[in-house]
């Protein structure tokens, strides 16, 4: 049905009649909008959930810290990635001039993806994560991942060997620099030795783990929700608004701009952490550096609107898109001013930086994806969108939803930042209670979810309009084939003009080299980091019970809320206690040093209080912590230890370099056993139900008895 | 602890050569751009979107 004819017209220039792939492109569409769906409603239970603690509900799947994952992974992989997909099997077509190299890998990409999406969906509520932020899906899905971006990078790039257009447009860079970067990325971050089929440990850890995470962490930001935006910003605004993008000279700056600067930024996450010194500077001067590509892409977009402002009023979709790019340009204004060391020390571990993501995931993402959806789902259903007026209606309520969201983020931010670090005359904390500085800002967590209530309501308008849109829809229209031309190959130009523009190979090399550059000088040290320092001289590993806990902690999701790092901060210190060393976490895998913190920071929770104490907080924190919005974990207390699995957990960690004897390794089970023995008479002594010492609540206390309790100096 | 490590790690070469490179890419990106003759491909190439049909 879609085989191409040939025709030669009268200047016996050689025409093709070609078929589009728009299948694929309308099953990414209605892809992107199911899991929108999803990924909202998570997170408006999630943000109900901080508002109101009893709507956790007691049950374990639904948990604050089991659902947050699956909200990000849900916004960004499921909604964001198919969002991208269906733009760039759309756009990429058209400006190549081909039908996709192949209809095969189209649809393994779509139903592999979906069917990753689907295991996300089902293994995260079930506690099965590695806590790595935006990479929590264990090793089988990891490797399904990489399997599935390979497909969809043979598939692209077949497209680009096999296309007719030799130049290849602004926006088939940013998607040539999206599919390296985020294979490298994945499978760098994904490294590890798995345990069992749903358990595996990073081979990296502590600082080389926190280096090499939030150089995926925050490069999946820039090469996943921002260099692929890009390049659909490129094609369908020009689209949309039928004039060409303002200068073809800054978007080429920009691109290159963007992409060898922000493979840097990373250790901006880890600012006033153990990271060294000469990292932290790093990562803070190529963040500042970002301003420049950052707001050039934002100025190019918005200038291409020059002269056709009048289209706001008469092509309402364009108001997504300017939107868009407003909310794109404070974000790269705001990531690069939260970089700063000492606007970092306020802003990091806060709401503030919930505020800023979501500004850019709503505002920038969500935005330009309904704008790219109310563009193509018209024209790939051969008809008119059903009513303007929803459109209208959907963006300005999610306008002032996205609006709320950012105000009440900030504001909670900024003031838990500023109680946080108060100290007095005297040298003391203003506010030594952290439950103080919760209470402080939950009306405005009550603000956020109205906020992200009314960007649902403007999303279910959306869905109402296209569901309209589409039921009223011719519904057998034939494919129309489309003539192209071979264009760009016997061009006579100036040889060396359109060298770079037109070589897919090489430009892909020259993207790659702009990134391996900044990652290799970044990373390398840290991941040698074992040549200067030799932990076994200063830390003890964890006990085999204590890695239990430990793997239970990850499991329920405490590192969403509680952090383990404690910065050099005056008002830390005070708070906390001393600094934490970059010795320390040398065993952890993965690092535990958080993003954001809910509750305190637990790097030196250890000993602190006695184990009835963490029992009554697990089962009833309302008991230990009157105002406490932390959920209930019941289910601690009923779920067995698994002991048998130890073994294999201590041997994978030995294999890894920590110091475990033989001993301990072969009698795993039998040393975690003794210790949870001791543990449950010690709670039953002080009142604690008896038969304790199996269960999972004995093992995760033995693990929080343990921090900042290894050090042998 | 944290002193001894840094101690090995002020490798200060490392930070100048990344913006070193940096410098010297982004100036051969500008001089790329705004070669002579360029003018005229970008014309063509900024036009791409909106040749390609719906």
């Amino acid at each position: 049905m879609y085989k191409e004819g040939l025709q030669r017209t009268a200047s016996s220039s050689l025409l093709e009649e070609i078929f589009y792939d728009d299948e694929i492109v309308k099953k990414f569409l209605l892809a992107t909008m199911i899991w929108a769906g999803a990924a909202f409603l998570f997170g408006l239970i999630a943000a109900l959930q901080l508002a109101y603690w009893p709507l956790n509900g007691n049950m374990e799947w639904i948990t604050f810290g089991r659902l947050r994952p699956l909200h990000t992974n849900a916004a960004i992989f499921a909604f964001a990635g198919n969002a991208i997909f269906a733009g760039i099997y759309h756009s990429s077509q058209r400006l190549l001039k081909t039908r996709m190299f192949s209809d095969l890998l189209s649809k393994i990409h779509f139903w592999g993806w979906q069917l990753i999406i689907l295991s996300a969906a089902i293994t995260l509520p079930l506690g099965y994560s590695q806590s790595k932020e935006y990479a929590e899906l264990e090793w089988p899905i990891d490797v399904a991942i990489a399997v599935v971006w390979v497909i969809f990078g043979i598939n692209f790039f077949g497209t680009l060997k096999k296309r007719r257009e030799k130049h290849m447009y602004v926006a088939i860079w940013f998607y040539i620099a999206t599919i390296i970067t985020v294979g490298v990325l994945h499978i760098v971050n994904s490294i590890e030795i798995p345990v069992t089929l749903f358990k595996s440990y990073p081979v990296y850890a502590g600082i080389q783990d926190a280096l090499v995470q939030w150089w995926y962490g925050h490069n999946a930001v820039a090469f996943f929700l921002t260099t692929p935006f890009l390049g659909l910003m490129y094609y369908y605004i020009p689209k949309a608004a039928n004039r060409p993008v303002y200068s073809y000279r800054l978007s080429i700056i920009h691109f290159w701009a963007l992409v060898f600067i922000y493979i840097w930024a990373g250790p901006h996450h880890l600012l006033y952490t153990s990271l060294p010194e000469w990292a932290q500077t790093l990562g803070m001067i190529f963040s500042v550096m970002l301003w420049a590509p950052s707001w050039g892409g934002m100025i190019n977009g918005l200038l291409t609107l020059k002269g056709s402002w009048h289209l706001l009023r008469t092509e309402p979709l364009i108001k997504f898109f300017v939107a868009a790019l407003t909310f794109y340009g404070m974000s790269t204004f705001e990531g690069p001013l939260l970089s700063i060391k000492s606007i970092s020390a306020l802003g990091h571990y806060t709401d503030w930086i919930v505020g800023h993501v979501h500004a850019g995931a709503l505002g920038w993402n969500g935005f330009l994806s309904f704008g790219m959806i109310y563009y193509l789902v018209p024209r790939l259903w051969n008809t008119e969108l059903y009513s303007k007026k929803l459109l209208e209606n959907h963006f300005w309520i999610g306008l002032v939803g996205v609006i709320l969201y950012y105000i009440s983020m900030v504001v909670a931010g900024i003031t838990q930042g500023l109680m946080w670090l108060a100290v007095d005359g005297q040298g003391n904390l203003v506010y030594p209670d952290f439950i103080e500085t919760v209470v402080r800002i939950i009306p405005l967590y009550w603000v956020r979810a109205i906020g992200g209530l009314l960007f649902v309501v403007g999303f279910i308008l959306m869905c109402w309009n296209i569901f309209k849109t589409i039921q009223l829809a011719p519904k057998k229209v034939e494919q129309k084939p489309v003539v192209v031309e071979r264009t760009g190959y016997g061009e006579i130009y100036n040889a060396a003009h359109r060298k770079l523009e037109g070589m897919g190979l090489t430009f892909s090399v020259l993207t790659f080299l702009a990134i391996a550059v900044g990652s290799f000088i970044e990373i390398y040290p840290t991941l040698s980091l074992h040549k200067y320092v030799e932990p076994n001289s200063f830390v003890e590993p964890y006990t085999p019970l204590e890695l239990a806990g430990r793997d239970l902690y990850i499991k329920e999701g405490c590192y969403v809320c509680h952090s383990q790092q404690i910065r050099p901060i005056a008002s830390e210190v005070l708070r906390y206690g001393p600094a934490s060393t970059v010795a320390e976490s040398m065993y952890d895998r993965p690092f535990q040093w958080g993003s954001k913190r809910t509750g305190p920071d637990l790097a030196r929770l250890g000993k602190r209080y006695p184990n009835l104490w963490h029992y009554n907080h697990m089962v009833d924190p309302r008991a230990v912590t009157p105002k406490s919005i932390m959920p209930s974990y019941p289910w601690l207390v009923d779920k067995n230890t698994d002991f048998l699995v130890l073994r294999k957990k201590l041997s994978v960690m030995e294999q890894l370099g920590v110091p475990y004897a033989q001993d301990v390794i072969a009698n795993a089970d039998i040393h975690a056993q003794k210790q949870a023995q001791e543990i449950a008479a010690d709670l039953e002594a002080n009142g604690a139900p008896k038969g304790l010492a199996k269960k999972e609540i004995v093992a995760l206390i033995a693990y929080l008895q343990a921090l900042g309790q290894k050090g042998k100096n | 602890m944290k002193q001894e490590a840094l101690k090995y790690f002020t490798d200060t070469h490392l930070t100048a050569m990344g913006l070193v490179i940096f410098f010297l890419f982004f100036a051969g990106v500008v001089a790329w751009v705004y070669r002579k003759h360029s003018k005229e491909i970008y014309a063509h190439l900024e036009q791409l979107p909106l040749k390609g049909g719906e």
